[in-house]
């Protein structure tokens, strides 16, 4: 029972990093209209951001997060420059070959910058845990749950009680619509990029703090436990895409009590799979568009 | 400087169209030729991989470019079809050709279940399933130990046999994958013009139309499927038996989008587009190999360069649905 409490907890714990994933992921697809494939790169990028910030700047916590969401954020106004914003009307396929590209781009400059050999993180958060009954919590989860908590909090004040995170989900509903009622899509969506970027690159920070190795090459495979999980909020829903977060990372954990470790992988694609046969619209209760 | 370039372009595409027979008969006796001409073992090798991408490619366009689904996972049928022959050939002591056969059949069933489980689904929603289930083939082959070798993968791979006579040689590989690709790019010409492909082609246009005027548009979306599923599996069958050696990783994401890249660079919606994206995108790569670790980076700036440029790829139709869509939009004028 301990064992099965401690996985669960695991779960969670690795569940609230997918969840950061797929948020940023159902911003920037909410915004743009289209998935984007950078994604993971732009979480390899958070994760070298923590690295290089803790090792040659300094070991704070908020200051590290701000570093990630900088830099990341950064990354996001590229990303809307080469390949969203001068393809607004194009076919759907052009801006989804350009993410591909500059994924592919990223990854090996990337490579090329940082080495491509696997990256051991410096301890950012002291080793300890914290007991609860029989269950033990280390330092490192409590904190991973903490930023997401707070993260969440953050966001969700932003994007229901200000001027621009209503704007973000004007244009997240309809773009016609909110260009008519005098909305400027094209910033709404460098907005959106810019935000949804920044909350994978920490996400990718938190990534490295929890696994404390990562490569340049971890990308596509975390892009995909992002997609995984966006789909249960039909990819655009921001709530919903952070259950299904948690829902992949303890499925996972509890997964591989049950079978080998090595087929966990192989869960996220099953849930993507499941979910998009049975719940074609996600958990949302109206249907949404078709895309 | 944009349009000069893309008009440039587009004449070179109408001068090969009205000079095409006599440039593929041409195209044609130049291949025959070239191992006789050239005897330098590389450039034989490369000649033959990129014929090798030219049928995946081709195969893949057969979907995306003529049904208009947005699949990615052309690499998955080709490592189902690879590991078929591999594993009938090193374990179960068949010979190549009923493995081949084997392998294109496995293939397109793993495509008829793709078809079904996807029947309702279109667009962004394919692509994210067919990718899962690339990466879920990927993960059993890697995983399933007792059967596929796990990550070591499988070795020694014998040589295709025809007669009692040995094809391994790379001159007999090369003449082989050569006929099986231009018979499939013949075969697919056929079909193009037949009334599934006019179906296909349909779908592709509008779907709801299409199934207005009577066409069953799952049932041809799902043979669609399996055709192309069904050359790339045989694709993979000659990959194992010319490399000798495969294992999950020639199967993996990467390589599900280098497929898809060259099938954007070529063009989409023709037969000559796949030809024209594997060369090039493969000579790039041959080409650029003094530039090492800076050759992915080039490879990404021109795929980024050809979307902003000419995003319909080097001869895409212009015809096609996709293009001009978009040029009636960009002027102001929608459907």
């Amino acid at each position: 029972m301990a064992y099965f409490l401690e996985q669960l907890i695991n779960g969670i714990s690795q569940g609230a990093i997918y969840a950061l994933f797929a948020i940023g992921f159902a911003l920037i697809v909410g915004v743009v209209g289209l998935p984007t494939f950078t994604h993971g790169e732009v979480i390899m990028i958070g994760a070298f951001g923590v690295y290089y910030c803790t090792s040659l700047v300094s070991g704070n916590l908020l200051l590290n997060i701000l570093f990630c969401f900088v830099v990341t954020g950064l990354m996001g106004v590229l990303i809307h420059k080469i390949c969203y914003e001068r393809f607004e009307n194009a076919p759907h396929y052009i801006p989804l070959v350009c993410t591909i590209g500059v994924s592919i781009l990223v990854k090996n400059l990337a490579q090329i910058f940082f080495g491509s050999e696997t990256k051991t993180m410096p301890p950012l958060i002291k080793p300890g845990f914290f007991e609860l009954g029989h269950i033990r919590i280390s330092n490192v989860q409590l904190t991973v749950l903490g930023v997401v908590i707070a993260l969440s909090i953050v966001l969700t004040l932003f994007l229901y009680k200000t001027k621009y995170g209503r704007i973000l989900r004007a244009v997240s509903q309809d773009k016609k619509a909110a260009a008519l009622v005098g909305i400027n899509v094209q910033r709404a969506t460098l907005l959106g990029n810019v935000i949804g970027c920044g909350i994978g690159g920490i996400g990718g920070m938190l990534y490295a703090i929890y696994y404390s190795t990562f490569s340049p090459t971890m990308g596509l495979g975390v892009a995909m436990k992002a997609f995984a999980s966006t789909v249960l909020g039909g990819m655009t829903d921001i709530s919903l895409s952070a259950i299904g977060g948690i829902a992949i990372g303890i499925l996972e954990n509890l997964g591989i009590m049950l079978f080998s470790s090595s087929l966990r992988d192989l869960i996220a694609y099953l849930f993507l799979i499941l979910v998009l046969l049975f719940l074609p619209y996600g958990l949302r209760l109206k249907g949404g568009r078709n895309r | 400087m944009t349009t000069k370039w893309n008009q440039t372009m587009d004449r070179i595409r109408q001068w090969c169209v009205r000079y095409r027979t006599p440039l593929i008969l041409l195209l044609l006796v130049a291949l025959i030729c070239f191992p006789f001409v050239v005897q330098d073992n590389y450039w034989r090798g490369v000649t033959t991989k990129i014929i090798l991408y030219v049928l995946i490619v081709s195969s893949m366009n057969v979907i995306n470019g003529y049904s208009g689904q947005f699949t990615v996972m052309q690499a998955g049928f080709v490592g189902v079809g690879a590991y078929t022959t591999a594993l009938l050939m090193t374990q179960g002591g068949v010979s190549f050709w009923p493995s081949l056969i084997a392998s294109g059949v496995l293939a397109s069933l793993l495509a008829l279940f793709v078809g079904i489980i996807t029947r309702k689904m279109s667009g962004l929603y394919l692509a994210m399933v067919t990718l899962g289930v690339a990466e879920i083939v990927r993960i059993i082959l890697l995983n399933w130990t007792s059967v596929t070798n796990g990550p070591l993968g499988v070795k020694g791979i014998p040589a295709p046999k025809i007669f009692g006579y040995s094809l391994g040689s790379s001159h007999a590989m090369y003449f082989l994958i050569l006929i099986l690709t231009v018979l499939m790019i013949f075969c697919t010409h056929r079909v193009i013009h037949s009334k599934i492909g006019r179906a296909w082609i349909s779908i592709r246009e509008n779907e709801h139309a299409a199934a207005s005027l009577g066409i069953p548009t799952a049932r041809y979306k799902t043979i669609n499927l399996m055709y192309g599923a069904f050359w790339a599996g045989l694709a993979g069958a000659f990959m194992a038996v010319y490399y000798r050696y495969i294992d999950s990783t020639m199967f993996g994401l990467d390589e599900n989008f280098n497929i898809l890249l060259m099938m954007i660079v070529g063009g989409m919606g023709t037969l000559a587009g796949p030809v024209a994206g594997a060369v090039v995108v493969n000579l790039i790569s041959e080409v650029f190999r003094f530039a090492a670790e800076y050759r992915q980076v080039l490879y990404a700036i021109v795929i980024i360069a050809m979307m902003w440029f000419r995003p319909q790829g080097l001869i895409g139709s212009l015809e096609g649905g996709y293009a001009i869509k978009w040029r009636r939009k960009r002027k102001g004028v929608f459907r």
